[in-house]
């Protein structure tokens, strides 16, 4: 099994995609740790000084240094990443992997909804659902799973039909193997691959959305560091502090590509047929 | 005909969706909307009366029908930010927004569709890999924060384009009938007005695109890699076509209707992004409406934007899914 993942990557971008990856989720771990300061402290003295050896990436309109917050801000953008991909991973596959084992009108019925709510663009949907909570970054993310749902309920749908139509599951049937063990044992492992491709390749896409949500006001308020509040609090800065902006936007992008780069390689290594479009 | 029965079918289903959607983000999410409308310093009695006159205190299946009875006579309700009715709001600020989106779009497919068919074609070349590349870093861009160092650079630093606003000083004062600056100044011959607000659109229009650009070219790319592959091309090729010939007319032609279905939606998720853009380049237009709506917590103004951007991402895509199947009626004869 650890052969197959070492042999995965076969060009030097994806073997960069892979360390910047690994660096960035280990940032997210320990980087509360590592901060030489504190992200949120005030200090107007201090304000917008350009990167110096003292302030690696340089200090805010508020005199916060911008480096401890994009540590700082790692966790907080990764997490809530991450929380959406697992409840929407969760509630997606339950409605999906149901679906396809009631199959007919119940069937019919979900994944016409699910095409439907699919079409609508997320971004403006979660924007919607945001303001209508309240903005906080709690908002944000609910909203976000409000909205990304069907992705995967479209998907674990087809990927489980896929898989109850072999004859493995005939022949489970004939043994008369109860429906709960059929999901964990014969569906679930077979789903996981293609599942990883989608969730890896939607990490960026989830984290893209959430830092939009955060620029525009209904996600993580102003002193929190996520990265996108914080472009939002550099964008008045930005001809006299180009850096307040300049990081946490590089920071976003690098790890979008990251993960986008680590998606496109799983979808090669582990789905030869290309399913998807 | 069947099939464009059951597409306007299906919008129509979409259209109810997109109703209780925005049901539930107005009248359940957002918790009590009788507080809301009745603004923030009302008291009591004040609240009951109005919960009492929106229907709030009846069944929510009859506000259901009252809300959208409410839509279907285009009746949004009212901004308390502006103090205006919101479909009036709305109908100011969409033309701007449209023209936005339709000269990203243009880009987009200026872009997309040559790229996507020369990468199919020298697929695993190295150009291909060169442009696999660049579409993945495309495609992690923020776009609000490409649309800040865009105006930094280009407008601020080069002085090329303009920083902000739809059009410069000068024409300050050029109205028009339809509100789409660049129609109108065509139609009106002043041209000197058409190429500023063209001047004003580029960076935004680039900013909002290049995120979409980055995915049509992969779209456009899977559809027509396997049409390369087929009986057709190796014929044509055997008759001596030419490659130009054979990728316009016969590869192009044939393998264009999933990616153009694509662009399709892709309309309506941009003008969903435009909440992202506008407010950066200080253009007007629902996106910075919607923000605005947003920081004044007016929940009823943000539900309507989300409706009403909902409304046009259905009738683009019925539209471009009808134009391809009377442009091809083999191809969904089975649909």
């Amino acid at each position: 099994m650890i052969k197959r993942w070492w042999s995965f990557p076969k060009t030097n971008v994806e073997r960069t995609a892979i360390v910047l990856g690994c660096l960035i989720l280990l940032l997210a771990l320990v980087g509360a740790f590592l901060v030489p300061f504190d992200p949120m402290k005030i200090d107007f003295r201090a304000k917008l000084q350009a990167p110096s050896l003292v302030h690696w990436l340089g200090t805010d309109g508020s005199g916060r240094d911008v480096l401890s917050r994009l540590l700082y801000g790692a966790q907080l953008t990764l997490a809530s990443t991450f929380a959406v991909i697992i409840v929407v991973v969760t509630i997606g596959c339950t409605i999906g992997i149901a679906s396809a084992f009631i199959g007919g009108a119940v069937d019919n019925m979900l994944m016409r909804l699910a095409d439907i709510w699919l079409g609508f663009p997320p971004l403006i949907l979660a924007l919607g659902f945001a303001s209508a909570l309240g903005a906080s970054l709690e908002a944000a993310i609910w909203a976000l799973i409000f909205s990304w749902w069907p992705n995967y309920a479209r998907l674990s749908r087809m990927v489980t039909s896929d898989i109850l139509s072999q004859k493995f599951i005939a022949s489970a049937d004939a043994l008369g193997v109860p429906t709960h063990r059929k999901v964990l044992h014969y569906v679930i492992p077979n789903a996981m691959d293609v599942m990883l491709i989608q969730i890896a390749l939607d990490i960026s896409a989830v984290m893209l959305a959430i830092s939009g949500l955060s620029f525009i006001g209904v996600g993580a308020q102003i002193p929190a560091p996520e990265w996108g509040a914080m472009i939002a609090d550099g964008r008045s800065y930005v001809s006299n502090g180009w850096w307040i902006v300049l990081a946490p936007g590089l920071a976003i992008f690098i790890t979008a590509v990251s993960f986008n780069v680590i998606g496109d390689m799983l979808r090669r290594e582990l789905d030869p047929t290309s399913r998807r479009r | 005909m069947r099939y464009v029965a059951q597409r306007i079918l299906f919008s129509i289903l979409s259209l109810c969706v997109l109703l209780f959607i925005t049901f539930l983000l107005s009248h359940v999410v957002s918790g009590d909307p009788a507080i809301v409308a009745a603004g923030p310093n009302a008291g009591a009695d004040k609240i009951a009366a109005v919960r009492q006159e929106m229907g709030l205190d009846r069944p929510l299946l009859v506000q259901f029908w009252i809300y959208c009875s409410n839509i279907m006579h285009g009746d949004l309700g009212t901004s308390w930010f502006t103090r205006q009715p919101i479909a009036s709001d709305i109908i100011r600020e969409l033309p701007p927004s449209l023209e936005l989106v339709f000269v990203a779009m243009l880009i987009n497919l200026a872009i997309s569709l040559p790229l996507g068919l020369l990468t199919a074609r020298y697929a695993g070349s190295r150009f291909d890999d060169i442009v696999r590349l660049l579409v993945m870093a495309g495609a992690g861009l923020p776009i609000f924060w490409l649309a800040i160092i865009l105006q930094q650079i280009v407008a601020g630093q080069w002085r090329l384009l303009p920083t902000a606003g739809r059009l410069g000083f000068q024409n300050r004062d050029f109205t028009g009938a339809t509100g789409f600056t660049l129609f109108d100044s065509l139609m009106q011959g002043r041209f000197d007005v058409f190429a500023d607000a063209l001047a004003h659109l580029v960076l935004p229009a680039f900013a909002l695109t290049l995120l979409f650009t980055a995915v049509g070219v992969r779209i456009t790319r899977t559809s027509m890699i396997g049409e390369f592959r087929k009986d057709y091309v190796v014929l044509a090729r055997a008759k001596g076509a030419s490659e130009g010939r054979i990728m316009v007319r016969h590869v192009f032609a044939n393998g264009a209707t999933p990616a153009l279905t694509v662009f399709g939606m892709q309309f309506g998720w941009m003008l969903g992004a435009t909440v992202l853009v506008e407010e950066i380049f200080g253009r007007p237009g629902i996106g910075r409406y919607a923000v605005k709506a947003v920081t004044q917590s007016d929940i009823h103004a943000v539900v309507a934007v989300v409706f009403v951007v909902g409304l046009v991402f259905l009738f683009s895509n019925l539209i471009v899914d009808i134009a391809l199947y009377l442009l091809s009626p083999r191809k969904h004869a089975g649909a």
